[in-house]
């Protein structure tokens, strides 16, 4: 499938030697969007909970001191800069470096809580986060040897067969573990349970921009 | 088991990655099914290794031929427009590089692989984006082991409640 029949007329590229960002107006907007967001989380503070326990009459605050509070914006914003990044690339390795950026910080996002169930669920995610690069890089590696190229503009010219299928399903399975989406959301739910809201809501918004942007490609590399 | 359950059961954090284990490995055993052969039209492409080896040159397998800053060596583009001095430092050589060439003729993947050896035009130039973003992915995977062993094991404090 051409470029521009998916995200409307090509406004223009930048070249960077082989891999060519490109810019069209549902890339552009999705790019803007993701670093309006990570603008807004960049000046906001943490949230603080507040607990209640059985057996006893204090209410408990969870909040999140100043040097995890300072970690956790510079990874947050880390993320919100690669999926910006991943937005408008025209290059199928490097989405799969920036899908790859995004999965090892959204763990340190959640790395320094000091709550047992959500350490829990956030090593797990990290042990997926861990096997799905082998689908993600193996997937990508399998689309190029099958094609000869990495470049996306040169990919939609190919006519897809059944060893660029199977590339496609193993870096789909690769997208879908390293951002966690259905049927790997269970340990993301679980993570959301600490304090410091903002910060973590960029785990789920960096998912969800990198799924659309991974179905894009899907479809530009096998239609 | 109805589809609730099946919900149920997987909302559970632990099993998550077992469940991922399990469909990665069918994909993976369904891979084996598939014909699967090298397009010989690659962008990337090498001088196939033996024909360098069988020459006797010294930096084989990896010689791109060149003079630096005078002629260009072999190095292939996706977009050749956008790579204007493409190949032009390809045979750069450092001086302990230079030196293993000229003692022994045996070290051409090891001169490769050191820094300072040849340089790899693929990954500083026409691919140099993915270069700075896979050394990023490293940084930030330091960065993030390095605050975990700072604040959760050498200063651990305990916690009142």
């Amino acid at each position: 499938m051409e470029i521009g029949s998916l995200g409307g007329n090509l406004m223009g590229i930048i070249p960077l030697g082989d891999i060519v960002l490109y810019l069209t107006p549902l890339h552009l907007f999705m790019f803007i969007a993701i670093l309006m967001f990570t603008f807004l989380i960049a000046i906001s503070r943490t949230e603080t909970q507040v607990e209640a326990r059985f057996g006893d009459l204090k209410d408990y605050k969870l909040s999140v001191g100043l040097a995890e509070f300072k970690t956790r914006r510079f990874l947050a914003i880390i993320c919100g800069i690669a999926t910006a990044g991943a937005m408008i690339t025209g290059d199928l390795f490097n989405f799969i470096l920036f899908v790859a950026l995004t999965g090892i910080v959204n763990i340190g996002i959640v790395s320094a809580v000091r709550q047992i169930d959500v350490l829990n669920a956030a090593f797990q995610y990290g042990l997926i986060a861990m096997m799905a690069s082998l689908p993600l890089f193996g997937g990508g590696a399998i689309i190029l040897a099958a094609t000869g190229t990495l470049s996306l503009f040169e990919l939609a010219k190919f006519t897809s067969n059944s060893m660029v299928l199977f590339g496609s399903i193993l870096l789909l399975i690769g997208v879908a573990g390293e951002t966690g989406i259905a049927p790997f959301f269970a340990t993301k739910a679980e993570m959301f349970r600490t304090p410091g809201s903002p910060f973590i809501l960029i785990i789920h918004l960096s998912s969800l921009f990198m799924i659309i942007r991974a179905i894009e490609i899907f479809l530009v590399i096998l239609t | 088991m109805d589809l609730g359950e099946f919900w149920n059961k997987s909302a559970n954090p632990d099993r998550i990655p077992r469940i991922f284990a399990l469909i990665l490995g069918l994909s993976l055993i369904a891979g084996l099914f598939v014909p699967f052969s090298l397009n010989n039209d690659q962008i990337y492409s090498r001088p196939a290794p033996q024909e360098q080896m069988l020459a006797g040159d010294r930096i084989a397998p990896y010689d791109r031929g060149g003079e630096i800053l005078q002629t260009p060596g072999i190095t292939a583009a996706q977009y050749p427009q956008y790579s204007e001095k493409i190949g032009m430092i390809n045979s750069y050589m450092s001086p302990i590089a230079y030196n293993l060439k000229e003692n022994s003729p045996y070290f051409g993947t090891s001169i490769y692989s050191s820094p300072g050896g040849l340089i790899d035009e693929i990954l500083y130039y026409t691919r140099g984006f993915d270069t700075i973003l896979e050394s990023t992915i490293l940084m930030m995977s330091f960065i993030i082991a390095s605050w975990l062993a700072l604040n959760f094991t050498m200063s651990r404090k305990k916690k009142n409640d």
